[in-house]
């Protein structure tokens, strides 16, 4: 008798499954342009094989026609080897197949800083990038909210209460609008920070320099983000608390007279963790996507700012593949928090989902 | 219904609702005011209308209030016309002997400012049948010193001379006053400079250096060689304050963008707004409500949405199509209704419809759409209105961002567009700061407005925060 | 004359809403000897769920005001600080069994763990000695002693009842403040409930203060009678007496409501609705609603006292 619990969580993988395919596919033909950027290749190619033969000294004594044929057949020739001779709609499937197998290819403009091709160096080169900015932001800011939050709740209606309350709307305005202020202000008026980058230019040889110098250039993207969200995000877990605060079991257990910090742990926490770390992790898988504008604005070398170039390049094979990896990540994400929610949440447990 | 009146009412109760409301009303007002003030086509003509349109005005002025603040006055902008009548302008056209005619144009004003003027531009319109005039154009400064900028032959129709650009008369001028006052000017001093400077010792020195305050002339002596000779000129001291707004890199009026950045950003964010929420509003209800096939597939297409990355296929699109703003609003729009919120109202809705008064109306034989648009679409309106009202402002900044971006619409005159020409011609460098702040001092108080008034509508809408 | 086990005089406890403040405890006394049962009735919203909190110091986050004398084994609750309360009081003496039980429980935490909190931190006793005293209490109240290791979610409506009263018994209280026992209970489960408190009582020696809008059910148990209106009692008085000859207007109306087996009574109702406890009336409360209102009904009425400590808060008793 196959338990309940897998067979849901077969289905689950395979939806899951599906979603990435599909939205990996869309991403392949929006990046193509439906073929467009195929048409543009494939006139560069030839445009580029005319202009050698041409120029080749070797070619000199043919007339105009042997050079049009041998043009032409070159050019076939090369179509085949990159297997652009078949129609865009059956080479979109087979994009799709190296893209779900993680098999990127290489770029069509961009080379990563060692000068490699590949989409998947290019990528991976950046990514740490993005992963030590955000991650810092995110965990900054989880804390802050969760503490901030379950402060406040315990203190309604208290000065700092309503402040925070009266500061919610500050977070109407995006990280990178925040950003552009504290550019300003420090890079621009004062002199204090740098205005973008992620390390000094020429970087500084020692390790702990290095590390003191990128810190330097963190400071910026990190408070503009802590002072768009911190807001928000307090306001929200504050709220969110106060509602859970007001549960009946909450009401007994301090009429047990148990310790208020027995109470916050026990009886607020606990039955709220599988929405909080939900948030949490979804959270932080979609900065991984280095909020775009972010980075392009303080040109920090992530992902983020890869994605614009990208974009603005259509250089889609490193568009694709930073989609897929994205993709990936968050079924993952989702994947695996369906079965912390489980653990956490015995009702779920129980095969009731 | 008339619980959401009530609650409307006691929305005025709060007060910052009651600010972000007036706020959001004066923005209206002034989108209105906009639109039939300056009105689309004209407004959009004049931001494409390139520098003939703008030439009067200079090259990225500060808004004029600057000067109530400042010790130091800056200059506005005096133009003199030989055309339009003033105090300080005379032209005369004097025949001598028979086909010699006499030209003699003279401007002259007073500067009274403590700062030089950007730039020193002299326009000609003239008419003649053969031979160009000869002009020689006079400088006089206060103290009486008069000299000789340059003599042209100056073509048929409009012509044109850049005083301000004229780079060996600023060198001969920097030479004729270091001899003067027995130093050398080491620093690139501009020709409006030396042109208005004080002529003693403090011109040594870029921080010192000060301007002759007084009556300052500029009068052309001209000949021409026929009797029937026309010459017109406008001389241009092209001050460093403009406007309310100031101006940018093309010399345009900034006022002009900010006040139409207005009405399309609120257009943009309010239906973008209320087209995405009632949208997926409505695929929530459809799904909650058939339940079966339908819901599947609607939450299977609402995940596959969920993971492709918004902005970098927003993006991609933008970049190869460069829309026009009202169709980049509608690829927002299909790229959002599938949206995560699609799940939220769903669970709303499945709640709603176990309630017992949908029963008994199902019991007597309303048909679905009814049950749809009268019971369970009014019962969603208070936890929407909310939502709704948020997220104007992340439609504002979403516009502003591809704007920022150089992706957005590349003739709307938006907020977005300013940050970018600002950006693009290095405005955090070269200190031009309220180029940066207007367009985002509007962003921001656009965005707070709809944020204060949609949390406190939040506050009242969802019962469960009622009490907090 | 027995020693009172607990008396509550003149206790006041308003709190502050947006619209206004709230006197849901408006002067309110009353006494109970050690092992009787006061039985509070009342309508929803005249402040019996909110005496209830007060007497064991369970205050809303905005409360305004908060005054009195708890007398309890003589010694005045309202004079010990917050931490002697909670250390000598909470849970140890007095407990309390809040209204709706269903959402009473940790719904992530096992039964058995819940139960054991105050003993393992009171009490200080480890935690297999306090599993073991918590599932013997689970078998007293009739549930089966391995749901200890269950979840709450795994119990029906009256289970979970059942395991907060074991739950408040572990500690071997002397007084049980219960509001509303079994207001969202089957009508067959409150009668088993109803019992098992009987029992209990016996047994323990427990006092209670039985809060219900539920006249006949109150007869069960009560020994006292206070009748609550709009934030104030309007009659205090022993059971037989009041169940015989109820004397305030209101307590006769709420008799008068209830239908009786074997007599073929014409059920009464109570027109209008009672008072708001944001600005209560400033005479007597109840006039309104009261079909013997007079000129003297527009001050507040005075306690008229019956005997001993008893009394009726109405005009009508007072002699000139």
């Amino acid at each position: 008798m196959i338990p309940k619990f897998a067979i849901y969580v077969v289905k689950r993988g395979v939806t899951l499954l599906l979603t990435v395919v599909i939205a990996t596919y869309m991403t392949i033909i929006v990046a193509n342009m439906g073929g467009y950027v195929d048409e543009i290749i494939k006139s560069d190619l030839y445009l580029s094989i005319s202009h050698n033969i041409r120029q080749n000294p070797v070619y000199k004594a043919l007339n105009e026609t042997q050079i049009r044929w041998l043009i032409n057949a070159t050019y076939t020739n090369e179509l085949k080897k990159i297997g652009f001779d078949k129609p865009f709609i059956y080479r979109s499937v087979l994009y799709l197949r190296d893209a779900l197998t993680l098999s990127l290819g290489r770029a069509l403009f961009i080379s990563s800083d060692s000068g490699s091709k590949s989409v998947r160096m290019i990528i991976l080169e950046r990514l740490p990038n993005t992963v030590l900015l955000f991650t810092t932001t995110q965990l900054l800011l989880f804390s802050i909210g969760l503490f901030a939050g379950l402060f406040l709740a315990r203190r309604y209606g208290s000065l700092l209460d309503r402040l925070s309350v009266l500061f919610a709307p500050l977070s109407s305005m995006p990280g990178w609008f925040y950003g552009i202020f504290l550019i300003l202000l420090f890079a621009s008026f004062l002199r204090l920070l740098p205005y973008g980058g992620m390390v000094d230019v020429p970087p500084p040889v020692d390790r702990l320099n290095y590390a003191l110098s990128v810190l330097k250039h963190m400071i910026l993207p990190v408070m503009s983000w802590l002072v768009a969200y911190v807001p928000i995000n307090v306001y929200v877990r504050r709220t969110f608390f106060l509602m859970f605060s007001s549960e009946d079991y909450v009401e007994l257990a301090k009429a047990k007279g148990l310790p208020e910090s027995l109470i916050q742990r026990r009886y607020i926490l606990r039955p709220t963790l599988p929405p909080i770390i939900t948030d949490f992790s979804l959270t932080l898988i979609g900065s991984w996507m280095g909020a775009i504008i972010t980075e392009t604005i303080f040109n920090w070398p992530g992902i983020g700012s890869l994605f614009y170039i990208a974009s603005v390049m259509f250089d889609s094979p490193v568009l694709v593949g930073l989609v897929v990896i994205y993709a990936y990540l968050l079924a993952l994400t989702v994947f695996v928090l369906e079965f912390i929610y489980a653990i956490l949440d015995p009702r779920i447990k129980a095969g009731g989902i | 219904m008339s619980s959401i009146k009530q609650s409307f009412r006691t929305l005025l109760i709060y007060r910052s609702a009651l600010i972000g409301l007036v706020i959001i009303l004066i923005l209206v007002g002034i989108s209105v005011y906009t639109i039939f003030a300056i009105p689309y086509d004209e407004a959009t003509k004049l931001w494409r209308a390139g520098e003939r349109y703008w030439l009067d005005n200079p090259r990225n002025a500060m808004p004029s209030w600057i000067n109530l603040f400042s010790t130091k006055k800056m200059p506005e902008t005096i133009v003199l016309d030989s055309r339009k009548p003033q105090p300080g302008v005379s032209k005369a056209l004097i025949p001598v002997f028979d086909r010699i005619t006499r030209i003699k144009v003279e401007f002259s004003f007073n500067y009274e400012y403590d700062d030089f003027p950007s730039e020193l531009n002299l326009f000609f319109n003239s008419s003649f049948s053969s031979s160009s005039p000869q002009l020689t154009i006079h400088w006089v400064k206060p103290n009486g010193e008069d000299i000789v900028l340059k003599s042209l032959l100056v073509a048929k129709g409009e012509d044109r001379y850049y005083i301000s650009n004229d780079e060996k008369l600023a060198k001969e001028l920097r030479n004729a006053i270091s001899k003067k006052i027995n130093g050398t000017i080491e620093y690139d001093i501009p020709l409006t400079t030396l042109l208005f400077a004080l002529e003693d010792s403090s011109i040594l020195n870029p921080n010192t250096v000060k301007v002759m305050k007084g009556n300052y002339k500029l009068w052309i002596d001209g000949i021409a060689f026929e009797a029937s000779v026309n010459l017109d000129a406008k001389l241009v001291v092209y001050g460093k304050v403009h406007g309310w707004a100031g101006t940018d890199h093309l010399r345009r009026d900034l006022g002009i963008a900010l006040l139409w950045g207005t009405p399309i950003a609120l257009s943009f964010g309010v239906v973008a707004s209320i087209s995405i929420a009632m949208i997926q509003m409505f695929i929530g209800a459809v799904s909650a409500w058939f339940g079966g096939k339908i819901d599947n597939l609607m939450q299977r297409v609402t995940e596959v949405f969920m993971v492709l990355p918004f902005l970098p296929i927003l993006i991609m699109i933008s970049t190869f199509y460069k829309f026009n703003i009202w169709v980049l609003l509608m690829v927002v729009i299909a790229l959002s209704v599938f949206g995560g919120s699609v799940k939220n109202y769903r669970a709303i809705f499945l709640q709603i419809k176990e309630f017992p008064y949908l029963e008994a109306a199902r019991a007597y034989g309303s048909s679905n759409l009814r049950i749809l648009t009268h019971y369970l679409i009014p019962k969603i309106l208070p936890t929407i209105i909310p939502s709704i009202v948020l997220s104007v402002a992340d439609f504002v900044f979403l516009e502003a961002a591809l704007a920022i971006l150089g992706l957005g619409d590349p003739l709307a005159p938006t907020w977005g567009k300013i940050i970018n020409d600002a950006y693009s011609n290095g405005a955090l460098y070269k200190g031009l700061y309220y180029w940066v702040l207007e367009p985002s001092l509007m962003l921001a108080v656009t965005s707070l407005s709809f944020a204060m008034l949609g949390f406190t509508l939040d506050k009242i809408f969802n019962p469960k925060l009622r009490e907090i | 004359m027995d020693k009172a086990h607990l008396t509550v005089k003149n206790l006041v406890m308003y709190y502050k809403t947006l619209k206004g403040e709230v006197k849901a405890v408006d002067d309110v006394s009353f006494s109970l000897l050690r092992g009787e049962t006061v039985a509070v009735i009342g309508e929803s919203g005249c402040g019996k769920s909110s005496l209830a909190k007060s007497i064991i110091r369970l205050l809303p986050r905005n409360v305004s005001t908060y005054r009195g004398v708890i007398l309890f084994n003589d010694l005045n609750l309202m004079e010990l600080d917050e931490e002697s309360f909670t250390r000598d009081i909470r849970w140890v003496k007095i407990t309390y069994i809040p209204q709706a039980a269903l959402n009473s429980l940790n719904p992530v935490i096992k039964i058995g763990d819940q139960m054991v909190e105050p003993l393992i931190l009171r009490k200080k006793l480890d935690k297999r000695e306090a599993l073991e005293k918590a599932a013997k209490t689970l078998k007293t109240v009739g549930i089966s002693e391995n749901f200890i290791h269950r979840y709450p979610f795994e119990l029906s409506g009256g289970m979970r009842q059942r395991v907060i009263i074991a739950m408040s018994l572990l500690t071997e209280p002397e007084l049980m403040i219960l509001d509303e026992p079994t207001s969202s209970l089957d009508v067959l489960t409150q009668a088993n409930i109803m019992n098992l408190l009987k029992s209990i009582r016996r047994s323990l020696k427990l006092s209670m203060i039985l809060i219900t809008h539920d006249v006949s059910l109150s007869s069960e148990l009560a020994d006292k009678v206070a009748v609550m209106y709009a934030g104030q009692i309007v009659e205090f008085n022993d059971a037989n007496a009041f169940y015989h000859d109820p004397k305030h207007p209101y307590s006769q109306k709420l008799m008068e409501s209830v239908p009786t087996l074997r007599k073929n009574k014409k059920l009464d109702f109570i027109p209008g609705a009672p008072p708001s406890l944001l600005n209560p009336p400033k005479g007597c409360r109840f006039a309104e609603r009261c079909p013997y209102a007079f000129e003297k009904c527009d001050r507040d009425p005075p306690l008229v006292y019956l005997n001993g400590n008893f009394y009726v808060k109405c005009w009508l008793y007072v002699r000139e």
